[in-house]
């Protein structure tokens, strides 16, 4: 019996690798067959063949728009324009392509030999064809991928190649508000969903040569256009190279959005804490930008993803460096403060009220006693059931048809407030628990970060009601050395906290006005570190002596903290 | 490797969900002690708890049942009482939050160790509270009065002994350590607070009691009781106890009354600060006490011109002579009729010739009854208030 098991095992493990060698020699044979014959990649010289074969290749698609025309002089030139109807400005290809052709090239100043010969594409390139973006291709794999991008495709009878004219054009949203993030004070444009849209608002905000933006194709089936996006010269090379390699690890059917990206390139999956961030905002990645960190734009999506992410950044709003910096510090104080609470309120009340009452003043144990009586669950239970009521509500309130909008506040309101308590089920007090709680999740402007409170939240009320505060203390001293683990492309997490740095407190909890904001992130750009040398504001000097030194005190202190 | 990480988070998820909140306590299933008193009997200790019930005090709908209930339990030993009190009590006594520990006159006399040792030892009590001794009566008698204004009788009883430690001299509070360390030191002795009920105590437990717009009973702080190690040996009067807290430093704020051209004159300390210094003297020990007070012209019920400076410096002089003659009262009852040093003036010795004390220690008491104490009094009169004159001056009666 003892020696049959393992030995089913190994047979087990050994069909398992046998039926993987099947897998992997039939996906050779599949990829050598696409590759094998180069002949039926090439493009023919006969267009019918072409044609044929487009059609043949996507099913006869019926958005798949095909004409044959002919040009030239007798008409002996025969060509065809096949495009993706809903991706393609047709008013354009009919305008451009097809009148153009028909009357110009039967005006053009061609011998009767060159029709054939290979002068003919150079003269319709050159002279024929109004269109900006224009690109040769001979290969079918080429061909379709311009076609479904929303390409025009010019194919000419008797040549191997032909031309992919850019005719995009397709229904966008329009450049709107985000919906995430938004600002009292600053610029009120949202990134959107088309990748050419995007990177045109990063360039409008950033007109430096050295913002570079490269593209490339990920995703077997949905070839999404993904762009890095860096400043060269102040981000990191490294990073920029350890983002590139992450990409071209991915191996992956589609990408619908930046989120699958996001997943994929992730330094620790098993963390609540997400290191990747991400934007919809132009502003915020620019900001980002200007760092010295890196974007990665997808295309169909308006939310931006941005590398490193540290712990700070999902505290930061763009709105904290548009405002004054004494408003900013306060409020980005306030921010931390609300972090803790979303995180620990519900768990501190349920530690103190069930191990640790002599920890809480007489006539506040005498009152909260008294709301208890006559609660028939324990502390944590009762935490529990609104939390989770809470968080209920919450997920109705973000994926419900917004006509029965106001039919769940009403509930909601009702329930997790007034009729619980007026029932006894929960002590009032558990309702202003969770209230607190709730409304702190809010102020995190970063959407990931407040998901993650809400996660360990759940974590600490079980600890705190297992162990009390000692539980609570264990689990902080856990979360804080996983904090500390984590790495975001290379960069440590808690920076500038831990490894501690002093320059780079000038934004974090505190921010300091823009004067004093030097020099960038420290561990970040790690190349370019001077942003700005702007004398910090002082009264005119005039004779005014003091002030002229006061002035020269700053530079200098100013100077001593750069080296 | 796996699994060896997968065991190690079961084994956590385990502990968590098998400890099943260990050692907890929910609100509703304690009763909160406010108060304890303690009494002795023949067989042992007489333990009152005065418990707190929570829904009548802070709760949406009461009931009309009183604040507080008193249980009461004899038993061998303190502890044994205690416990005895859960036959009573539908909940576990709770002794976080004790504000008030009151000794039966009885038990004070025969010595409070026993008591001291329990409340010091329990690790669930704060030391926080404060110990009082019943004058006259059990302290059960104490626990069973019902108060106006204040709903819980424990609470009545700290927050007046709070407060009125801070504006009226003869209050001393007195907390557990400080009566621990004045009780096992050899150069001091520990005092405690006197409390009684006034008019009946045995109406005054009724709640129709508060229902009167002036009480008919209710409980009252007294003078200070001088202790001799852990026995209550008698008690001090009023004079004596403001004396007792200029001596000791103790004196925030009170009133002093002066007589002064055909009336009386209310004098409010303000501010008091006393410096206590030892010194041998020919092999005999000396005390020096230094005492600076600051007041304010409360009341000027006689014909007195405070606007002439001749005037405040005799009203100086003659409150400088007031808080003399008090400390004088005080230590000469001390010396004479309880010989316990409950001034702490051994410490003083101590501190300033360890040496010496070496030698005094030993015959402390017949040495403190027989001590050398020169007072040196400063007092100021800061501020006149928002008129000068006396209204009976300027009346001109």
């Amino acid at each position: 019996m003892k020696t049959r098991v393992p030995k089913s095992i190994n047979q087990l493990l050994k069909n398992k690798e046998s039926k993987k060698l099947q897998i992997q020699k039939q996906s050779e044979t599949q990829q050598s067959s696409q590759n094998k014959d180069p002949k039926d990649n090439n493009l023919s010289s006969d267009l019918n063949k072409n044609l044929d074969h487009i059609k043949k290749t996507l099913g006869n698609s019926s958005d798949i728009v095909s004409r044959e025309f002919h040009a030239g002089r007798n008409a002996e030139i025969k060509i065809g324009v096949i495009y993706t109807d809903g991706l393609t400005d047709s008013s354009s290809v009919q305008e451009f392509i097809l009148e153009t052709l028909m009357v110009s090239i039967r005006n053009a100043r061609l011998d009767e030999d060159e029709f054939h010969s290979d002068s003919l594409l150079e003269v319709i390139k050159t002279d024929s064809l109004p269109v900006g973006e224009i690109k040769e291709i001979s290969q079918f794999q080429k061909l379709l991928f311009h076609l479904l991008s929303g390409d025009t495709i010019l194919l000419i009878d008797g040549f191997h190649k032909g031309f992919a004219l850019g005719f995009r054009k397709w229904a966008d949203r329009g450049v709107q508000e985000p919906s995430s993030q938004t600002v009292v004070r600053g610029p009120k444009d949202g990134f959107t969903e088309t990748l050419r849209t995007n990177t045109s608002l990063l360039r409008r905000k950033i007109k430096d040569p050295n913002l570079w933006i490269e593209t490339k194709q990920i995703g077997k089936k949905t070839q999404t256009d993904v762009s890095i996006v860096y400043l060269k010269g102040v981000a990191n090379d490294k990073t920029v190279k350890e983002v590139k390699d992450r990409l071209d690890c991915i191996k992956i059917d589609g990408i619908l959005e930046s989120g699958y990206i996001e997943e994929l390139i992730q330094d620790d999956t098993y963390t609540p804490f997400p290191t990747v961030f991400n934007t919809e905002r132009p502003d915020v990645a620019a900001a980002a930008l200007l760092e010295g960190r890196i974007a990665i734009l997808v295309d169909g999506t308006p939310f931006v993803l941005i590398v490193p992410a540290l712990f700070v950044h999902f505290f930061q709003s763009s709105e904290d460096y548009y405002q004054r910096a004494d408003v900013a510090t306060l409020i980005r104080a306030l921010r931390y403060f609300a972090f803790f609470l979303a995180l620990i309120t519900p768990s501190a009340y349920v530690a103190v009220t069930t191990f640790h009452q002599e920890m809480l003043p007489t006539g506040l144990l005498i009152s909260l006693a008294a709301q208890r009586e006559g609660v028939p669950f324990p502390a944590i239970v009762e935490a529990m059931l609104m939390e989770i009521t809470f968080e209920i509500l919450r997920e109705a309130g973000v994926r419900m048809p917004r006509a029965v909008g106001s039919a769940i506040s009403i509930v909601g309101a009702l329930v997790i407030g007034q009729a619980a308590v007026e029932a006894g089920i929960v002590s009032s007090a558990m309702v202003i628990v969770v209230s607190i709680t709730a409304i702190s999740s809010f102020v995190a402007p970063a959407f990931n970060m407040a998901i993650s409170i809400r996660m360990l939240r759940f974590v600490f009320m079980i600890l705190a009601g297992t162990f009390g505060l000692f539980g609570m203390i264990i689990g902080l001293i856990i979360m804080v050395l996983h904090l500390n683990s984590l790495r975001s492309f290379g960069i440590p997490y808690l920076a500038p906290f831990a490894p501690f740095i002093i320059q780079d407190q000038k934004d974090s909890i505190i921010r300091l006005p823009h004067w004093i904001l030097f020099s960038r992130p420290r561990l970040i750009s790690q190349i370019d570190m001077d942003r700005e040398d702007t004398p910090p504001p002082s009264p005119p000097l005039g004779d005014n002596k003091s002030a002229g030194s006061m002035f020269d005190k700053l530079k200098k202190s100013k100077r001593v903290m750069r080296d | 490797m796996k699994k060896n990480i997968a065991f190690i988070w079961v084994m956590i998820f385990s502990t968590m969900i098998l400890a099943g909140c260990w050692s907890k306590k929910e609100l509703n299933e304690l009763a909160i002690v406010s108060a304890l008193g303690i009494d002795k009997t023949e067989e042992g200790y007489l333990v009152s708890a005065q418990i707190i019930n929570p829904s009548e005090i802070a709760g949406k709908s009461r009931s009309g049942r009183p604040e507080t209930v008193t249980f009461r339990k004899s038993g061998k030993t303190i502890m044994d009482a205690l416990k005895k009190i859960s036959m009573d009590s539908p909940r576990k006594g709770y002794m976080a939050h004790l504000r008030e520990v009151v000794f039966g006159d009885k038990m004070a006399r025969e010595g409070i160790k026993d008591a001291l040792d329990i409340l010091a030892r329990q690790p669930e009590m704060r030391s926080d509270f404060y110990l009082t001794v019943a004058k006259g009566s059990t302290a059960y008698d104490i626990l069973n009065v019902t108060t106006a204004l204040e709903r819980v009788p424990a609470n009545k009883l700290f927050t007046t002994l709070e407060q009125s430690e801070k504006v009226w001299a003869p209050t001393k509070t007195v907390t557990l350590d400080e009566l621990i360390n004045s009780a096992v030191s050899k150069g001091k002795e520990p005092v405690l607070m006197g409390v009684y009920v006034y008019g009946d105590p045995e109406s005054g437990s009724h709640f129709t009691n508060i229902q009167d717009i002036s009480p008919s009973s209710g409980l009252r702080i007294d003078s200070i009781g001088v202790f001799k190690k852990d026995k209550l040996l008698g008690w001090l009067n009023e004079d004596e106890s403001i004396g007792f807290n200029y001596i000791t430093d103790n004196v925030t704020s009170t009133e002093e009354t002066v007589s002064c051209a055909g009336g009386e004159l209310a004098i409010s300390t303000i501010r008091s600060k006393t410096k206590v210094h030892g010194k041998i003297q020919g092999g005999a020990p000396r005390i020096e006490i230094h005492v600076h007070s600051e007041g304010n012209v409360g009341e000027a019920a006689c014909n007195i011109d405070l606007t002439k400076p001749e005037s405040i410096k005799e009203l100086e002089k003659k409150y400088k002579e007031e808080i003399k003659k008090r400390m004088e009262a005080s230590i000469k009852t001390v010396q004479e009729e309880y010989k316990s040093d409950i001034f702490g003036f051994g410490d003083v010795i101590h501190r300033a010739e360890p040496k010496a004390w070496k030698r005094l220690e030993h015959n402390w008491d017949q040495e403190f009854s027989n001590l050398n104490v020169t007072f040196h009094v400063t007092a100021k009169i800061r501020r006149l208030g928002s008129i000068t004159k006396s209204i009976q001056a300027e009346i001109g009666e």
